[in-house]
């Protein structure tokens, strides 16, 4: 790290060039293309089809443009007052954050212990990491379907919550731990001097340092359960527990003529709860999914 | 974590022995209030802490797998009948079935195209990513937007963009005189379609895998090398690519996990059609548990594909050990 310091003020300052070769222009090239590529890959679709949802079903044939001659909000209107959007959209919504919820209660517990204590069975944290890549959300789809019908849990809000917390729990946990693991043993041991209990300790030292960690954790559980599509398929049989991925797929595989914008607000509607928090969590995604992730 | 546990060892003051009358005495004199204020100190605080979320994991993930791989050696004689045994038939059927190894055949050709469009993407957009400064970096952020879009809704908007009448990718196409392009009509590009779409929604993991890895680069490499005269494309090739292949393995698993599963976009987009072209194993595994109701040949598929998936992990967990060895 030492050894770093004096290259960075290198390149921090390089020497100030009088002519720019061509070369220097072909490698802005090679670095400029593929960002507008990207740009265009990732946001060209997304902007389509915003574009599409602000016309009328005819306008989308006559008006190709992308800015709309003439917008309309019908189409947003027409699919919010559908039945089953509504009911959808309450599932989802109660899905979403009782997922994030269950997730937090029982993670952060787990976390802790595999984090600040030695214990036998403690290499099952290894597993944690294994078991969700070895069995898929896919491969889970027709047992839990047999399970749920067996206990009679099948169309349940709550069925629903309990199956995502368990799909994304160990990221949760394996998060968890790295980020309780930088948090200094000290203050905690500080703590027992002040002779905190350990309920305590968890609830005013290690919560409140663990806030963005918490935050991360909820808001992938709460994109778990909003955009998970196989168990919901699996899982749910009616509008009391079918969340909107469902429902949109539902609308696509719909007989007659296609209704495209009112397809394309749809799709654009369950995005609604991540431009709220885009911004925010784009750090501590990026962040955590890259280290969640990397292992 | 061993450092740790030492600093445990040495901070923990050596407790007083308590007077040894029995398991319980013992029990009773370690939980006593004072006992409370140490981390640790508690023999069994870890296993409660843990125990709900290893509890949940083993019934909500390892228990399916198990019951799935015994669930798939019975059969029923009509929907609901009562299970008897039959052991490895459901697999002997499934190979010996043409619309299976078919579908084995989707598999294939879907999982390859989208690893090699993704992992050529992805690699693209980090080293890109990489060298993006200043006013550019919101680019970083913007790379996760497909994150949060389900794949159902994906779905959706690519088949907004590749529609035959009003699509981008029609109307762009159409500007060099390639028109009436049916893209959910041809077999060979429906399967296309179906993979751009797939890595669409994957891309941005990947993207900030390997980015995550290029930032790990040690400059200095590529300031050697810049000063001895190697061009930026060699730099790349030569110091940065062989640097992140931990993270192109990482990738890689990720990529083909994903795919190998990937049932909510190829369903929306096409499902399956046109003439079976995408019909790949999680669509057939849909189509036989959830629409012609044989549950235990459903059952031995998804066994197959907890198979499959598991070799392939394992598969890139040698190659990538494989290449960290020659590295080093």
């Amino acid at each position: 790290m030492a050894i770093e310091t004096p290259t960075e003020k290198l390149r921090v300052e390089p020497p100030p060039r009088k002519r720019r070769s061509p070369l220097y222009y072909l490698r802005k090239v090679f670095v400029w293309v593929p960002l507008a590529a990207l740009a265009l890959w990732t946001i060209g679709p997304v902007l389509i089809t915003i574009s599409i949802s602000l016309k009328t079903r005819g306008a989308v044939f006559a008006d190709p443009g992308l800015i709309p001659a003439d917008p309309t909000l019908d189409a947003y209107r027409d699919v919010i007052t559908r039945p089953g959007f509504r009911e959808a959209f309450l599932n989802s919504v109660l899905v979403g954050f009782g997922t994030a919820l269950l997730t937090l209660v029982i993670a952060v517990p787990a976390a802790y212990a595999f984090a600040r204590y030695r214990f036998r069975g403690r290499h099952l944290l290894l597993l944690f990491t294994f078991l969700p890549r070895l069995i898929p959300g896919l491969g889970l789809m027709v047992p839990l379907y047999r399970i749920a019908v067996a206990v009679g849990a099948l169309d349940n809000r709550l069925t629903l919550i309990v199956v995502f917390t368990g799909t994304i729990l160990p990221l949760a946990v394996w998060l968890l731990v790295g980020f309780i693991q930088q948090i200094p043993r000290d203050i905690e041991e500080a703590g027992n001097v002040d002779g905190t209990s350990f309920f305590q300790r968890i609830r005013y030292i290690v919560l409140p340092l663990a806030v963005p960690a918490l935050f991360t954790i909820g808001v992938l559980a709460f994109r778990e359960a909003w955009n998970e599509f196989d168990l919901v398929l699996a899982l749910t049989r009616s509008t009391a527990a079918r969340t909107l991925p469902y429902e949109l797929f539902l609308i696509t595989t719909g007989t007659g003529l296609a209704n495209n914008p009112g397809q394309a607000a749809f799709a654009i509607l369950t995005l609604l709860p991540f431009v709220f928090v885009y911004l925010r969590i784009e750090k501590y995604i990026v962040s955590g999914l890259t280290s969640g992730s990397s292992k | 974590m061993t450092d740790t546990a030492q600093e445990e060892r040495a901070v923990t003051p050596p407790a007083p022995r308590p007077p040894r009358k029995g398991l319980f005495r013992r029990r009773r004199a370690q939980s006593g209030p004072d006992q409370n204020a140490l981390i640790g100190h508690h023999k069994l605080t870890p296993y409660l802490l843990a125990l709900p979320a290893v509890l949940m994991v083993l019934v909500l993930l390892a228990f399916p797998a198990m019951y799935a791989s015994w669930g798939s050696l019975f059969a029923t004689d009509s929907i609901g009948g009562e299970p008897f045994f039959v052991g490895l038939q459901h697999y002997i059927d499934l190979f010996t079935d043409p619309d299976f190894l078919w579908s084995i055949n989707r598999t294939a050709i879907f999982v390859v195209g989208c690893l090699v469009v993704g992992m050529t993407l992805a690699t693209t957009f980090a080293f890109a990513l990489n060298k993006a400064l200043g006013g550019l970096r919101f680019l970083r952020g913007l790379t996760i937007l497909p994150y949060v879009v389900s794949g159902v809704a994906a779905a959706v908007m690519f088949r907004l963009l590749f529609n035959e009448d009003f699509g981008w990718v029609s109307r762009f196409l159409a500007l060099f005189g390639i028109e009436d392009i049916g893209w959910f009509i041809n077999p060979t590009l429906a399967m296309f379609v179906v993979i751009v779409a797939q890595v669409w929604t994957d891309l941005p993991l990947a993207i900030l895998l390997i980015l995550g890895g290029l930032q790990t680069v040690d400059p200095t490499l590529l300031d050697a090398a810049d000063v001895d005269g190697a061009s930026g494309w060699t730099r790349a090739r030569k110091i940065s690519l062989p640097l992140v292949t931990p993270q192109l393995v990482l990738a890689t698993i990720w990529f083909s996990y994903s795919t190998l599963t990937a049932l909510g976009v190829v369903l929306a987009l096409t499902g399956g059609g046109p003439l079976g072209a995408t019909r790949t194993l999680p669509v057939i595994l849909y189509e036989t548990a959830f629409r012609n109701f044989e549950t235990h040949p459903a059952l031995a598929i998804v066994v197959v594909v907890l198979v499959l998936n598991a070799l392939l992990t394992l598969t890139y967990f040698m190659m990538g050990r494989r290449f960290d060895i020659g590295d080093s």
